[in-house]
C-alpha cells in the first residue's frame, strides 16, 4: 500500500475548486432560468397549456308574422385536422377524398400546412360524418356545427338575406339584425396536456354562449307567396328584366310582402337559379363573378330608383286638394298639349283624342297630363316641392333593410323651372325607390299619415313569442283624412273607369294608379325601355293593403295598367281573400256579370275607331300611353272576336309597332304632326 | 491507528444523509413525474413509482452491504469485475440485447432489463483505481503511465460509445481522466487530451450519420428557433423551470409532466423538481449533490491509501460529472444530451449501481482519516 502523495492532494483540492465553480455556475443558471427569465417561460408554458375553445351560440330564428319559420339552424358537421397528428398524410388524403369529394391534392396540401388545426371541409352530411369517423384516422376530427337553412329556398330572399360560412349575417335581415340574431359566442378556456386531454387541475373557465334573439318579420309568408307568384308570372309573361311587388299595411307601415324576381336561393347565394346563367358565370374571372353576385343580391325594391310616371300624380292631386288650390269642383280643359312653355311642347297621353273638359276626379282617372300641369301651376312651385318632400321623396324611408336609396328630387325650389314643375306634376324628372312610392301611396290609405315602413315586427324568444314589439311609427301627417278619402274615391274611379281597369277585381273596391315611364340610363331616356307600374290601395272604404307592382323593361306592351295591373289585382284579390275581407258586389257588378256581349273584330282598323267600337259595346280596352297616333292599326286583340264576355270586360289591343315619341325630348316630332 | 480498533469508525454522515435524502426525493419525484404516463399507459399512476421503490430498496440494501465491505476487497477482484463489465457491455450485441427507442443499450435478463453501461462505469472505476495504485509513481511516465491509461480509458469509453451513448461515453471518459489527473498525470498530457477530445467531438458531432447531434448542438444555442422540433425538449424544460419560479407550483402540481416533457421521470426529472418545488427545491437538490461531491473528494483526500483515494475520486467524479451534465442540460447551459440524474431519475440499474458506489465511498470514509478537525494536521 502506498501513501497519497502531495501532488494528488493538491490536485484533489483543485478538483474541489473546479466543482465549487461549477456549482456556483449551475446555481446561477437556476436563478436565471427560474426567477430572472422565469416569468417569460411561464407565459410560454401557459400559452401551450391553455386551449380556448369557441362555443358557438345558436343563431336566432327568423319568423314571419304568424310564427312560420323562414330561417332556421340545422346541425351540420365540419371536418377538422390537426396536421401534426396525422401520421401518413398521403394515405389520409386518399381515404378522405371519396367521402369529402375534395381533390386529394387539396386535402394533402391542408394536411401539410404548418398550423395546429385546419378546416378540411365545412358542412358535410350526417352520413358523410359517420363515414369519416369510421375511417378512424388519427388527427382528423368531426365537429358538430350549426348551419343556416332557409326552408323555403328562393323565397323572400331579398328580405332574409343570408349569412357567411361562419354564420355572420351578410345581407338582408340577417345583416341588419345580425347583432340580435348572432348572440354572444361563448368561450371555454381549459388547460390540457400535450395530447389535448384536459389536465386534472388548473384553471378552467367557461363563458356560456348566449343564443341569438329571434326576429319576427312583418312579412306574412302567405301574402309573400302571392306576391312572389304574381311577380314570377309577370316576369315570364312580359319577359321583363325584373319585377318587384311590395305589399304594405298602410295603417302601420308594416311590409306584408316584398318580392323581387328574378331572385336567388339564400341557401346557395353564390349560384344563380338559372342553370345556363350559372354555367356562364363559372367561366368568368373571380372579380366579374363577384360583380354578378352583387348585382343578383341587390334588393331592387329599396336599392334601385326609377322614374315613377303617372303614379306620382297622386302626390300632385293630394297637394292641390290639401292646399285648396283645387277642389273636386275644379275643371280642367285638355286640348292634348301644353304649348306655353318656351321651347317645349308637352303632350297629354290622349293627345289624339283630347279629354277636353273634365272635372278633378275625371282628370285624375283619365290621368290627363294637361290637367295635372295646370294643377301644379295653380299649386305653385313652393307647395309642390313641399309636398314632394312631405311624402317622403328624396329621403330614406327608414325601412330596416340595408342600402336604401334616397332617390333624386330637385335640390330646391330655385332649381325647379317652369318645365320642371310641369313634368314633375305627372312624375317625370324625379327618381324614387319602390319603397318610397308604396309608402307615399300608403299615406292615402292611412288617413294622411306618412309611416316609417318596417319589416321587423319585433324580437322574440326561441319559441317565437315576441318579447320586444316594435311599435308602428308615424313620421308625420302629410294630408288631412278628408283629402285622403277624396283621393281614395278618385283612385277607385281610376280602376273602375280610368287607366287602372286591369286591376279591377269584382267584389273588392280597389283604388289605384298606373304609371309608365321611359327608363333613364346614365341620365338619358332610353328608347324602347320602360318601367311600368301600378300602385293601389284596397279596399278603398277601409284600406288594408297598399300594393306597388313594378315591371322593369317589359317586352311588347308596356302600359302600366296592362303590365302591372293584373299582378296587382291578383295579389290584392288573393290577399283580401286570405285576410277574410268579404266581397261586396255592387248592383252594377251583379248586373254586369249577367249581361254579355260578343267581342267585335277590331283588328286592322285604327285605334281611334277600335276604341269607339268597344266603348259602344260597354267594353273596356287598354290604351294608355302616347306612343301611337290616331291611325295606328290594331294588329291583334284578346279575347278573340266572337268570344262571349261580360260587359265591362277588358280587351287587350296589340298595336302596330309604333315609333317612339319621347315625352320631353323630341319637340320636332310633336310639332310636325 | 483506526484500523486496529475493533469498533468500526462511522461512515461520513453528510454523504450518507445526502444520498438517502436524494433517493427519497427521487422516489417522490418519480412518483409525481411518472403519474400521467402511468395513468395513460397502465391506468396506474404509481406504476413507475412502485418499481422505483423496489429498486431503491435493493439499492439501499446494496449500499449498506458495500458500506460494510472493506474497499480493499474490490482491488483484489478488480480484474474479474472489469472483465465482467466488458462482457456485459458486449452482451448487448447478442440476442440478449434490447433495442429501445432506437438505441441498443439494454440487456434483457428475463425478469428485468439491465443497462450494462452503468456496470461499465463502476467496473471501470474500480479497475482503473487498481491500475493507478499499481503504477504508483510510474504513472507520470508516458510509456508506462499515460499510454496504458489511455488504452484502458479507450476500452471503457469505446464500449459505451458502441452503444451510441455519447453522453455516457463522455461521463466515463471524464471520470477516468479525473482519476488519472488526480493520480498524477504528467500535465502536458492534458494538452493531448484536450486535442483528443476536440478531434473526437468533431468526429462525433459533425460526421455523417450523426446529424442529430449537430442539430442538438445548434438547438441549444437558440432552442426557441425550432421549438416544435429539435428545440422541443429544452424549451419544455425551460417552461417547466420558469413555471416553478421561486417556490414552485406545489408538489404533484406540475403541468409540464403531462407529456410536454417526454418521460418526465427520466432525463428531465430535474425540470419537474424545478417546476413543482421551485428554485428552493432545485437549489436544495443541487446543494445535496455539491455536498456529496465535496465530502467525496474530502474522503479521497483523507483516504487511508492511494487505492481508496483513487476509488473515492472516481466514484465522486462520476456522480459529479453526470449530475452536473444533467442539470446543465435542463437549464439550457449546454447542448441537450440524454443522461439521467444520478440517484433520482427512474431506472433500476443506475440507481442500484450508484448506491453501491456510494456504499463503497462510505466504506472508504470509515477508514479514511476523515474527521478533518483532528486529522488534517496530523497526517500532513
Amino acid at each position: 500500500m502506498h501513501e497519497i502523495n502531495k501532488s494528488t492532494k493538491k490536485r484533489l483540492r483543485f478538483a474541489i475548486l473546479v466543482v465549487t465553480l461549477i456549482v456556483f455556475f449551475l446555481g446561477y443558471r437556476l436563478v436565471r432560468v427560474q426567477v430572472i427569465e422565469g416569468a417569460e417561460y411561464k407565459r410560454g408554458a401557459m400559452q401551450q397549456w391553455t386551449k380556448a375553445i369557441n362555443l358557438k351560440s345558436d343563431r336566432g330564428i327568423i319568423y314571419d308574422r304568424k310564427g312560420r319559420k323562414l330561417a332556421v339552424n340545422v346541425t351540420s358537421f365540419t371536418v377538422w385536422a390537426s396536421p401534426s397528428d396525422v401520421d401518413n398524410p398521403e394515405e389520409a388524403a386518399m381515404r378522405l377524398q371519396p367521402i369529402l369529394k375534395v381533390d386529394s391534392s387539396e386535402i394533402l396540401e391542408s394536411l401539410r400546412r404548418d398550423s395546429p388545426v385546419v378546416k378540411l371541409k365545412q358542412w358535410i352530411t350526417r352520413e358523410e360524418a359517420e363515414m369519416v369517423r369510421e375511417l378512424g384516422i388519427g388527427g382528423i376530427s368531426i365537429v358538430d356545427d350549426n348551419k343556416r337553412y332557409y326552408p323555403f329556398g328562393n323565397f323572400a330572399s331579398y328580405i332574409l338575406g343570408f349569412t357567411d360560412i361562419d354564420n355572420n349575417g351578410l345581407y338582408g335581415i340577417e345583416r341588419v339584425y345580425d347583432q340580435y340574431l348572432s348572440g354572444v359566442p361563448g368561450i371555454w378556456v381549459k388547460a390540457t396536456d400535450r395530447d389535448n386531454r384536459q389536465l386534472p387541475y388548473g384553471s378552467e373557465r367557461i363563458h356560456n354562449p348566449e343564443d341569438g334573439t329571434s326576429v319576427v318579420l312583418t312579412i306574412d309568408e302567405i301574402i309573400q307567396g302571392f306576391a312572389e307568384e304574381a311577380a314570377q308570372e309577370a316576369l315570364e309573361k312580359n319577359q321583363a328584366k325584373s319585377v318587384s311587388i311590395i305589399v304594405m299595411d298602410p295603417a302601420t307601415g308594416e311590409v306584408l310582402a316584398m318580392a323581387n324576381k328574378p331572385d336567388y336561393d339564400p341557401n346557395n347565394p353564390r349560384m344563380a337559379l338559372d342553370e345556363d346563367l350559372n354555367n356562364q358565370w363559372q367561366s368568368l374571372p373571380f372579380e366579374d363573378q363577384q360583380q354578378k353576385w352583387f348585382e343578383m343580391w341587390r334588393n331592387y325594391a329599396i336599392n334601385d330608383i326609377y322614374e315613377p310616371g303617372s303614379t306620382f300624380k297622386i302626390v300632385t292631386a293630394a297637394a292641390a286638394l290639401e292646399e285648396g288650390s283645387a277642389n273636386l269642383d275644379s275643371h280642367y280643359y285638355c286640348n292634348g298639349f301644353i304649348r306655353d312653355i318656351p321651347g317645349v311642347v308637352l303632350r297629354c297621353s290622349s293627345w289624339y283624342d283630347p279629354h277636353q273638359d273634365q272635372d278633378f276626379s275625371t282628370a285624375f282617372s283619365n290621368s290627363c297630363n294637361v290637367a295635372f300641369v295646370n294643377m301644379a301651376r295653380e299649386l305653385g312651385t313652393e307647395k309642390m316641392y313641399e309636398y314632394i318632400k312631405a311624402f317622403g321623396f328624396g329621403e330614406v324611408t327608414g325601412i330596416d333593410l340595408l342600402g336604401e336609396q334616397r332617390g333624386i328630387i330637385p335640390s330646391g325650389t330655385e332649381s325647379i323651372r317652369e318645365v320642371n314643375l310641369a313634368t314633375l306634376s305627372y312624375g317625370h324628372g324625379i327618381a324614387v325607390t319602390p319603397i318610397q312610392m308604396v309608402n307615399a301611396i300608403s299615406v292615402i290609405g292611412s288617413g294622411g299619415n306618412l309611416m316609417t315602413p318596417h319589416i321587423v315586427k319585433g324580437l322574440a324568444d326561441s319559441d317565437g313569442n315576441i318579447v320586444d314589439l316594435f311599435e308602428p311609427e308615424i313620421r308625420r301627417q302629410v294630408i288631412s283624412e278628408a283629402t285622403a278619402n277624396e283621393l281614395l274615391d278618385m283612385l277607385e274611379l281610376t280602376v273602375l273607369e280610368g287607366t287602372g281597369r286591369r286591376a279591377y277585381v269584382p267584389g273588392y273596391r280597389i283604388g289605384g294608379k298606373t304609371g309608365t315611364a321611359q327608363k333613364i340610363i346614365d341620365g338619358r331616356y332610353v328608347d324602347g325601355k320602360y318601367i311600368s307600374s301600378f300602385g293601389g290601395l284596397a279596399p278603398v272604404d277601409d284600406p288594408r293593403l297598399a300594393v306597388l307592382v313594378i315591371v322593369d323593361e317589359p317586352k311588347g306592351i308596356y302600359y302600366g295598367g296592362t303590365v302591372a295591373g293584373p299582378p296587382a289585382a291578383s295579389v290584392i284579390e288573393k290577399t283580401l281573400n286570405y285576410l277574410e275581407v268579404p266581397r261586396k258586389y255592387t248592383d252594377e257588378e251583379l248586373e254586369a256579370t249577367k249581361e254579355t256581349v260578343l267581342v267585335p273584330d277590331v283588328r286592322n282598323i285604327s285605334i281611334n275607331r277600335a276604341g269607339k267600337e268597344l266603348t259602344d259595346l260597354e267594353l273596356k280596352y287598354t290604351t294608355e300611353y302616347e306612343d301611337f297616333n290616331t291611325d295606328t292599326l290594331v294588329l291583334d286583340q284578346y279575347p278573340s272576336p266572337g268570344v262571349e264576355v261580360s260587359k265591362g270586360s277588358i280587351i287587350d289591343l296589340y298595336l302596330e309597332d309604333g315609333r317612339s315619341n319621347p315625352v320631353l325630348t323630341n319637340e320636332d316630332n310633336d310639332t310636325s304632326n | 491507528m483506526a484500523k486496529q480498533k475493533k469498533k468500526k469508525k462511522p461512515v461520513d454522515f453528510l454523504i450518507f444523509i445526502s444520498v438517502v435524502t436524494l433517493v427519497f426525493i427521487g422516489i417522490i419525484m418519480v412518483y409525481s413525474a411518472s403519474w400521467p404516463e402511468g395513468m395513460v399507459r397502465f391506468e396506474d399512476g404509481s406504476h413507475y413509482a412502485r418499481r422505483h421503490i423496489q429498486w431503491a430498496v435493493v439499492g439501499l440494501l446494496g449500499m449498506v452491504l458495500t458500506m460494510n465491505i472493506d474497499y480493499r476487497f474490490w482491488k483484489r477482484i478488480s480484474l474479474p469485475i472489469y472483465i465482467t463489465a466488458i462482457v456485459l457491455g458486449l452482451l448487448i450485441f447478442t440476442p440478449l440485447g434490447m433495442e429501445l427507442k432506437g438505441a441498443r443499450r439494454w440487456i434483457d435478463l428475463g425478469f428485468t432489463t439491465f443497462m450494462p453501461s452503468d456496470a461499465i462505469k463502476l467496473g471501470s472505476i474500480v479497475f482503473f483505481a487498481a491500475f493507478l495504485d499499481n503504477k504508483k509513481e510510474r504513472i507520470r511516465r508516458i510509456g508506462q503511465g499515460a499510454i496504458p491509461a489511455f488504452i484502458l480509458i479507450g476500452v471503457s469509453a469505446g464500449l459505451v460509445y458502441l452503444q451510441r451513448d455519447l453522453s455516457t461515453t463522455a461521463t466515463v471518459a471524464g471520470t477516468l481522466f479525473a482519476m488519472f489527473f488526480v493520480a498524477g498525470m504528467w500535465l502536458p498530457v492534458l494538452g493531448v487530451i484536450i486535442a483528443g477530445v476536440g478531434i473526437f467531438a468533431r468526429y462525433a458531432i459533425f460526421s455523417e450519420g450523426n446529424e442529430y447531434r449537430q442539430r442538438r448542438v445548434f438547438s441549444f444555442m437558440d432552442p426557441f428557433a425550432d421549438k416544435l422540433g429539435d428545440g422541443w425538449q429544452i424549451v419544455q424544460s425551460l417552461y417547466a423551470m420558469g413555471s416553478g419560479g421561486l417556490l414552485g407550483v406545489g408538489l404533484g402540481q406540475s403541468r409540464q409532466k403531462f407529456f410536454y416533457i417526454p418521460e418526465a421521470y427520466n432525463d428531465f426529472i430535474f425540470s419537474i423538481i424545478g417546476e413543482e418545488l421551485g428554485l428552493v427545491g432545485s437549489m436544495f437538490v443541487l446543494l445535496l449533490y455539491a455536498m456529496i461531491i465535496w465530502r467525496g473528494y474530502t474522503v479521497a483526500l483523507h483516504a487511508k491509501d492511494a487505492f481508496g483515494c483513487y476509488l473515492a475520486t472516481g466514484i465522486t467524479s462520476l456522480l459529479a460529472i453526470q449530475s452536473f451534465i444533467n442539470i446543465a442540460v435542463v437549464t439550457s447551459s449546454m447542448p441537450v444530451t440524454g443522461i439521467t440524474l444520478p440517484l433520482i431519475s427512474y431506472g433500476g440499474t443506475s440507481l442500484v449501481i450508484y448506491l453501491a458506489g456510494m456504499g463503497i465511498l462510505l466504506n472508504i470514509s470509515r477508514v479514511s482519516t476523515g474527521d478533518r478537525r483532528k486529522t488534517d494536521e496530523n497526517n500532513s
